[in-house]
């Protein structure tokens, strides 16, 4: 009892002693420790404790799965596949982008057209596109032009749509402000449509690059010869529970870092907009 | 009493020499809003022409249709009756001849005080060499008493600069003819006179015709070659006074004059009325 009174006492004595409060760096630093303490923690146990080999089979190891990683770096034939990955997830957000904007700028400026098209629009925007993907490939095949179209018609529409929604945004009184001026349609669009639009845009191409890159990914698991999608679905294919999970570890990876790079540039425009 | 002003101006000797020269004509044109199927009639029938190089300023109690006269001649509105002349033919689609000044900012929020004033030089339709406008610019900038926040971006200035920025924007491409409502609405009164007298400077230079709606009548008679009293709404023409004051006028002494006070109480004697009327004043 007295035991328990002294060390809550502690604390609160520290305090009045006018302890300072710990760094923020040293905070961070230790929450990093508490972090790799956990990891190391789960990947010893994954790794040590003693399972029957039936179990290993399905569970693999840590060490199993690094060697595996390792030495598809190491022969090269890991890159054949990030490179598919990436090379369809460009191309297609690409595609997708360019599209979408081009088009939302045009229904943008002739609502008529687009209160016609807005039924159609609505129904595909809708529709989980990753249910195209099977048509994508008997029309296209499974090489790289399926999985392109999936990406690109996933991108587009959401590129589409924050067009629109940007040109209806425009404030009226501006584009007649400017027309009263004298401003042509071209001047009107890039005075005042694309700059009023553009944080639409952006926001639209911002959140388009995780769609891309789930469609991506999607669309290699359900049929494809070569990239990160591919690896998972031939390993598990195979029974293979190492290489599969070495595959996801890529993948891990891959996502990691793209979202790292995304958030840096979102808080690159967002310092530059401030 | 009232009569006696309207007789007075009807009467008075230009006015058939104005009429030759309409650079904006009115002619029974009224306005009628549809609001969620209420008819709301904004403007009854009226007349009113404007002569080139002619000073208007328009004055009225709040909702007399003052802004109407402003967006019809502009090219904004259609009238429900009547016509609207612009240098003798209809206004029908927007009249480019304008200079707008509306009460509602319309700067680009995307764009600094300078780059916000340049816009109109940008227009291909008057397309102006770099090294001028860059000129041009800065001569209006420091007109307006913006010197210093050129590089501001709307969002930072005060509603005051807001309205200066929006004002060196509209002269800058010296428009034929300016309509401005409200212009110095938001403006501290020492800064006022100035944007008064630099705003008669530049009209007189530049030859510019100006339909000006305000609510200070000191104002009106102190800028304007006609004062047209608006009644409440339905905004119809209460009084057109002539002010023969000569110009140069000096904005900052004109009000101690004899000649200003016996203007001021004639019109406002006009104007008290109708503001009384009017609710939402």
């Amino acid at each position: 009892m007295s035991e328990v009174l002294a060390s809550s006492q502690k604390p609160a004595d520290a305090l009045a002693a006018g302890a300072p409060l710990p760094a923020k760096h040293l905070l961070e630093g230790r929450a990093t420790l508490a972090r790799v303490v956990i990891v190391g923690a789960i990947l010893a146990a994954w790794q040590f404790v003693p399972v029957s080999r039936g179990i290993k089979f399905w569970l693999s190891g840590p060490w199993e799965i690094v060697t595996t990683l390792v030495g598809w770096v190491v022969d090269g034939s890991l890159w054949s596949h990030l490179a598919a990955t990436l090379g369809v997830m460009i191309v297609g957000y690409g595609i997708g982008c360019s599209v979408g904007i081009g088009l939302g700028l045009l229904l943008g400026f002739l609502p008529r057209l687009h209160r016609v098209l807005l039924p159609f629009i609505t129904a595909f925007y809708a529709l989980p596109k990753i249910a195209l993907a099977p048509l994508f490939i008997i029309l296209l095949g499974i090489g790289m032009g399926s999985k392109v179209a999936l990406v690109a018609i996933t991108v587009f529409f959401l590129l589409l749509n924050a067009t629109i929604d940007g040109i209806k945004d425009v404030d009226r009184d501006l584009v007649q402000s400017l027309r009263l001026m004298g401003a042509n349609s071209t001047e009107l669009l890039s005075k005042v449509l694309l700059p009023s639009a553009k944080p639409w845009i952006f926001t639209g191409a911002r959140i388009a690059v995780r769609y891309a890159f789930t469609a991506t990914l999607l669309a290699e698991l359900i049929a494809a010869n070569q990239g990160i999608g591919f690896l998972i679905e031939f390993y598990s294919g195979n029974f293979d529970s190492t290489g599969t999970y070495a595959a996801v570890l890529v993948l891990v990876i891959f996502s990691v870092s793209l979202t790292e790079i995304l958030s840096r540039i979102e808080r690159r425009a967002a310092s530059r907009n401030a | 009493m009232r009569g006696a002003v309207d007789q007075m101006a009807a009467m008075g000797p230009a006015r058939s020499a104005d009429r030759a020269a309409a650079q904006i004509e009115l002619k029974g044109a009224s306005k009628t809003f549809h609001v969620r199927g209420q008819a709301i009639r904004a403007l009854d029938p009226v007349d009113l022409s404007v002569a080139a190089e002619e000073f208007v300023a328009l004055v009225g109690p709040s909702g007399c249709g003052k802004s109407t006269v402003l967006n019809m001649t502009a090219g904004l509105l259609t009238p429900s009756e009547g016509q609207v002349l612009y240098g003798g033919s209809p206004v029908h689609d927007l009249n480019r001849q304008v200079g707008y000044m509306t009460q509602k900012d319309t700067l680009l929020p995307w764009r600094r005080t300078s780059d916000n004033i340049r816009v109109a030089l940008e227009l291909a339709c008057r397309a102006t060499p770099k090294a001028e406008a860059d000129e041009r610019v800065a001569r209006m900038t420091e007109l307006v008493g913006l010197k210093g926040f050129e590089h501001h971006y709307p969002n930072e200035l005060s509603g005051g600069m807001r309205k200066r920025t929006l004002l060196a924007r509209t002269l800058i491409y010296e428009p034929e003819t300016l309509l401005m409502d409200e212009p110095f609405g938001a403006l501290d009164a020492q800064l006022k006179l100035v944007m008064l007298e630099q705003l008669q400077a530049l009209v007189q230079q530049r030859r510019m015709t100006v339909l000006f709606v305000t609510h200070d009548l000191g104002e009106a008679i102190a800028l304007a070659d006609k004062v047209v009293v608006f009644s409440a709404r339905p905004g119809r023409i209460r009084a057109i006074r002539k002010i023969d004051l000569p110009r140069p006028r000096d904005v900052y002494t004109i009000r101690f004059t004899p000649e200003f006070s016996r203007y001021h109480e004639e019109l406002w004697d006009v104007l008290k009325d109708e503001v009384s009327k009017g609710t939402d004043i």
